[in-house]
């Protein structure tokens, strides 16, 4: 410790000190046990010269007035909370916020229920040791006091009034559009598994097929989907037309199963794959492949895209 | 009932326990010395009356964190009606200038003698104690102190004021309080 320290130490002690050189002892003192020390010991000895004061008789009514103050306020650090609470933005935080100023008006009420049993007790407890012109004066003397922590009281209970009413009529917009943001949210949901759904109508380029129409709805979230084939060439004996999913993450086409045409060249039918396929957009082929289809394509593809 | 003679350690912390007596008690002990002192800093009745009101319903709510191991509760008390003045007087835009009617002659501590509003032994041995360690001081550093402790100031003020090199103000505040520990510790 040096003595520049030691002197802002000192002049602490008188507080003496601001703005920078407040901070610097301040900071010092954190690291330094020594000068701590020093600043703590110097304090008490500086605040030991009180001792020497003229004392001078504060007002008569000093002492009651600071009874009155502190017993007028109640308890405050809660009420403190409770604003907090009360003031987010959300419906649920203004409904637990309300319950909190509720609790606190209902100690308060208790409170001074209870403060003026006590003033009576004390009125009574007080009447057989006095005159009766001292037990009036006294009495007088509570029944103002009582008086002005009742308007204290009143007055704190009607800014709480107000201030409920006000949350309420804040939680009842909150719901309201609560009640609004859920519809919105619901009704995007909606769009949004919409926009999940695949539609893709092709056209063949291959000669026999030209005038065959292939119309697929692909929900890729579930991996299942309907087709719809017409004007379709009836499938040679000993083959059948396989559906084909192919998933740009997969080395092969994902088999979809056979799909059977009837003898108007048509079919519509819900179909699936024999194992789960990516959510991102896919190509569909058709193909033709031996009777009762195969794992793997092998035969030629009629229809692919989109 | 009255209640059995106590001093102001366990007043303090009778209020502290919310104990209204004992902290009527203490506001009998300490309120008289207090109000001196805020008169002093303030010099004006009213302020020094309205923080004297702030000071004791603050040492209310602040009882329950008095720790006797740290210090007296006299010098506790002191500490936190001091630091309500000097937040006062920032408001008042008094901290960094002397008030008109605030003249050195008027800053000394009071009192050669006892005085008689120390009913207790301890209190009184305690403020001749302290009484005699000043008077040991030199002439120059005592009045300092005595004008910084009732002034509130900073050196900057009280050095303008007195018309002092700020150097020489900050000597004399740690070369007399460093003695005037040392002479409080019973040292020489």
């Amino acid at each position: 410790m040096d003595e520049r320290q030691e002197e802002l130490a000192a002049l602490n002690a008188l507080h003496m000190l601001e703005g920078d050189e407040q901070r610097a002892l301040d900071g010092a003192c954190v690291s330094d046990k020594e000068l701590r020390a020093l600043n703590n010991e110097l304090e008490q000895v500086a605040l030991e010269l009180a001792r020497l004061i003229t004392p001078v008789e504060p007002p008569a009514d000093m002492k009651k007035r600071i009874r009155a103050k502190i017993r007028s306020r109640g308890g405050p650090g809660a009420f403190g909370v409770s604003r907090g609470v009360i003031l987010g933005t959300a419906g649920w935080a203004l409904a637990a916020g309300l319950a909190v100023a509720s609790v606190w008006l209902w100690n308060e009420r208790s409170k001074l229920i209870e403060q003026h049993a006590s003033a009576v007790r004390a009125i009574a407890a007080a009447i057989p040791a006095s005159s009766p012109a001292e037990e009036k004066k006294e009495a007088r003397s509570l029944e103002d006091e009582l008086k002005s922590i009742r308007a204290d009281y009143e007055k704190k209970q009607a800014a709480l009034n107000a201030e409920i009413e006000s949350l309420r009529k804040r939680e009842t917009e909150a719901q309201t559009r609560i009640t609004q943001l859920t519809a919105e949210t619901e009704a995007l949901k909606k769009q949004d598994a919409e926009a999940q759904l695949q539609i893709a109508k092709l056209q063949s380029k291959v000669w026999e097929y030209r005038r065959s129409e292939m119309s697929i709805v692909w929900d890729g979230r579930r991996g299942q989907g309907v087709i719809m084939l017409e004007k379709m060439p009836l499938a040679e004996p000993g083959t059948d037309y396989q559906l084909w999913v192919v998933d740009p993450g997969k080395p092969d086409p994902v088999s979809a199963g056979v799909i059977t045409v009837d003898d108007k060249g048509s079919a519509k039918t819900v179909f699936k794959t024999v194992v789960p396929v990516g959510e991102s957009s896919a190509k569909f082929a058709l193909s033709v492949e031996n009777k009762g289809g195969v794992p793997k394509n092998k035969g030629p593809i009629v229809f692919i895209g989109p | 009932m009255s209640q059995p003679e106590l001093n102001d350690e366990e007043l303090l912390q009778r209020a502290g326990r919310r104990d209204m007596r004992a902290f009527e008690q203490l506001y009998d002990k300490l309120a008289p010395r207090l109000h001196g002192l805020l008169r002093q800093m303030l010099h004006d009745e009213r302020e020094a009356e309205d923080v004297l009101q702030d000071s004791f319903v603050h040492l209310w709510d602040r009882a329950p964190a008095f720790d006797p191991a740290r210090s007296k509760a006299f010098t506790w008390v002191v500490m936190i009606v001091r630091h309500k003045a000097i937040d006062r007087m920032r408001m008042l835009g008094r901290r960094n200038r002397l008030v008109e009617s605030a003249a050195l002659e008027h800053s000394a501590l009071g009192g050669d003698s006892p005085d008689s509003a120390d009913a207790d032994l301890e209190t009184s041995e305690r403020a001749a104690a302290v009484r005699e360690a000043l008077r040991e001081l030199p002439k120059d550093q005592r009045q300092l102190i005595e004008f910084a402790f009732l002034k509130g100031l900073t050196h900057h003020v009280i050095a303008e004021s007195l018309n002092l090199p700020l150097g020489t103000v900050k000597t004399h505040i740690r070369r007399g309080l460093l003695r005037l520990r040392d002479l409080l510790k019973g040292g020489d």
